[in-house]
């Protein structure tokens, strides 16, 4: 696996999450209605707009308020305009899509339509509590599943009950979607006729200061029912392709001989089928990012925590395109070094995967 | 998905129980507006917010209560179940059908299966040209239809004058890296996160979200054909066709299409499935459709202002529960068929 090969990966996962951008970029801006009436139009979000009475001081307003966001400006190098005659302008430089780029390329991500503040600081601020709820669900849910999918084969003879029991619920968890299971925790654990036993209200303005002991108790709290709906949500999809890996590597020549030596049938699953059964699940697992994006998109907005996936759900209703925009292209980045990184692992874990 | 591990439970629930279900859907989904009730899905009901259900009383009655905002539970569910019928199933639908051709023409052609003429690249900038009505577009289609035609006879006189093979004279069209590439351009993002920033434009009717659904489901369907294409194309019968010299349009479509499209019909209930998981997540998210459309979805995103009240779970949860559940227990049941099928009548 050369350094080259890499590269040439690198690249075109760059190129993906560009392309991809670029699309929902020219999407949203060339749509017929355009949208910055939408976010003119609502009132005390973009300050004196709303207060102004006159509709001819209401059109200036709006007017230098699109020249300040650059709104003015077309949206592409080429433009087509409607009605005859139909003609086409060439704009050069000067246009919206290029001043996006630029800025992309000195690393910046651009400017919210909505608080004008940059949507780098506002990904980051929104990233501190958004990943290490990620980084704990994915990791509870791959090492519940490993130990789930392992008990689950460890019958010898016909399925006992808890087994049954719990491939039922795994079966009926993966046909809802998360945020029916999100509203039954919270219906079950956060209710005033039922357990309160959790917060459910969100983080409120009597937040504890970012670090401190308080703000991480805080934060605990109010963790356990997203990363609860979490888990359930992705692990059915690990648990049930890993059981029948696990199945298939336990029929196998070698795991007759480690029980003919006398291992227990644990040591067999876990020892010896184990590490063959998850090579082939490596893809799988690196795969949890997606469904763990949108599985916080939903969570977040239910649970009203202050991350990654409420910024987006709220920019995308308040038409803050450069917040939307940076947010999928940030996804689409992180989604494609995963799977450069699943093929990574591939070869480290397999030589015989290399490419020559 | 689950379409291989089939819990001990689905087997024990006959199929028709599914079937009977998903049949009470789509009927309360067409019968919905003919239906006499109580009380119509969009006028709230001010007098009774958030009411728990009553079954007596005075007056017209909410069998199954209101949400907080007075809006009649029962109508909205009948109403949520057309909203399926007009949304998620043409869309996926349309997007199974999308892949099956996409990947199929992808896996049967692949990137040097369907040569061109060079003649074909300035003919079609041509037609182009016309149609964006660029400028000059009269005289620009012209001349370049006119190069065509010269590239098209220096060709045949070429072919004819050296007996060279005429294939050095043309263009290999890349079908499979445009549907493969196109495909993971959009499974870049995840699903619902592509919606969602596709929708932070104006708001979309049911028409633009249909399109927007089926943008992102064509892919995994387009992905298996693929597959089962590349298996199909080297099965003897294909080769059989080929030594009887069909055309090659002729034999994908008659017969290499029918037989890459097995595995879809398994796959079209989860397909449904995922496509009404979207859509009830996009309601519940208050995503592209118009506030006062009913949904499932919409209704369970009431919880929060009355946390207190079941009614407003139990019923929508628990159809799109027996929804979901029947429609994968309808892919199972599908792919066993099909397994047993492929194993032969012995």
């Amino acid at each position: 696996m050369g350094f080259w090969w890499v590269f040439t990966r690198l690249g075109r996962a760059l190129l993906t999450a560009w392309g991809i951008a670029s699309a929902i970029f020219l999407t949203v801006h060339l749509l017929p209605a355009s949208a910055d009436e939408f976010t003119l139009g609502e009132p005390n979000e973009l300050g004196s707009a709303a207060s102004l009475r006159t509709s001819a001081s209401r059109q200036a307003a709006q007017q230098a308020l699109r020249h300040r966001l650059g709104l003015d400006e077309p949206v592409f190098y080429l433009t087509r305009t409607t009605g005859p005659p139909v003609r086409w302008q060439w704009h050069g430089r000067h246009n919206q899509y290029h001043h996006w780029l630029s800025l992309l390329l000195h690393g910046n991500l651009g400017y919210s339509y909505r608080t004008s503040q940059p949507v780098a600081a506002l990904l980051g601020a929104a990233l501190v509590y958004t990943t290490p709820l990620m980084a704990l669900a994915s990791t509870l849910a791959t090492g519940l599943a490993i130990w789930l999918a392992l008990g689950l084969v460890n019958s010898p003879t016909a399925p006992r009950r808890w087994q049954t029991v719990v491939r039922t619920l795994l079966t009926g968890i993966q046909a809802l979607p998360l945020f029916s299971l999100s509203l039954a925790l919270l219906l079950l654990l956060a209710n005033r006729d039922l357990l309160n036993v959790l917060p459910a209200d969100g983080m409120g303005a009597d937040y504890p200061p970012l670090g401190s002991m308080a703000w991480v108790v805080s934060y605990g709290t109010h963790l356990v029912l997203p990363l609860l709906s979490l888990v359930l949500a992705v692990l059915p999809q690990l648990t049930l392709p890993l059981e029948a890996a696990l199945r298939q590597e336990l029929r196998a020549d070698y795991a007759s001989t480690a029980r003919a030596k006398g291992l227990t049938s644990w040591q067999v699953a876990y020892r010896h089928a184990l590490p063959n059964a998850l090579l082939p699940l490596l893809t799988t697992f690196t795969g949890l990012l997606p469904t763990m994006v949108a599985g916080t998109v939903v969570v977040e907005v239910l649970f009203a925590l202050p991350g990654m996936g409420r910024l987006l759900a709220g920019a995308a209703a308040t038409h803050d395109y450069p917040l939307v925009i940076a947010s999928v292209l940030l996804t689409a980045a992180a989604r494609m070094l995963a799977l450069l990184l699943a093929d990574i692992l591939y070869f480290w874990t397999d030589p015989r995967l290399r490419p020559s | 998905m689950s379409v291989r591990w089939p819990a001990v439970f689905f087997t024990k629930v006959p199929h028709q129980l599914a079937l009977g279900w998903l049949a009470l859907v789509v009927l309360a989904g067409l019968a919905g507006p003919a239906l006499p009730l109580p009380y119509p899905p969009t006028t709230p009901d001010l007098l009774h917010i958030a009411a728990p259900p009553a079954w007596s009383g005075p007056g017209p009655l909410h069998y199954l209560g209101t949400d907080p905002t007075g809006r009649d539970v029962l109508a909205e569910l009948l109403f949520g179940a057309r909203q399926l019928l007009l949304l998620s199933l043409p869309a996926a639908v349309a997007a199974t059908l999308l892949g099956a051709l996409a990947g199929g023409a992808a896996g049967f052609w692949g990137n040097r299966g369907l040569a061109v003429p060079w003649a074909a690249v300035p003919a079609t900038i041509a037609a182009a040209w016309w149609v964006a009505e660029l400028p000059q577009r009269l005289i620009l289609a012209l001349s370049l239809f006119a190069i065509s035609i010269l590239l098209l006879k220096s060709n045949r006189w070429l072919s004819w004058r050296y007996s060279a093979s005429a294939s050095k004279a043309t263009l290999f069209f890349p079908l499979d890296s445009l549907v493969l590439g196109s495909a993971t351009l959009l499974s870049a993002v995840p699903r619902l996160v592509l919606v969602m920033a596709l929708a932070a434009g104006p708001p979309l009717g049911t028409g633009g979200l249909l399109v927007l659904l089926l943008l992102v489901a064509w892919p995994d369907a387009a992905r298996l054909v693929r597959a089962q294409m590349l298996r199909v194309r080297t099965q003897p019968f294909v080769e059989a066709a080929r030594a009887a010299g069909l055309p090659a349009g002729r034999i994908w479509w008659r017969h290499a299409l029918p037989h890459a499209c097995r595995p879809l019909w398994a796959f079209a209930p989860l397909n449904v499935a995922g496509l009404i998981g979207l859509e009830s997540t996009l309601a519940f998210l208050g995503i592209g459709l118009a506030p006062t459309a009913s949904s499932w979805g919409r209704l369970l995103s009431t919880l929060p202002q009355e946390p207190t009240a079941w009614w407003l779970v139990a019923g929508p949860g628990l159809a799109l529960l027996f929804t979901l559940l029947a429609l994968q227990h309808l892919a199972s049941w599908l792919s066993a068929k099909q397994h047993a099928e492929q194993l032969g009548p012995n």
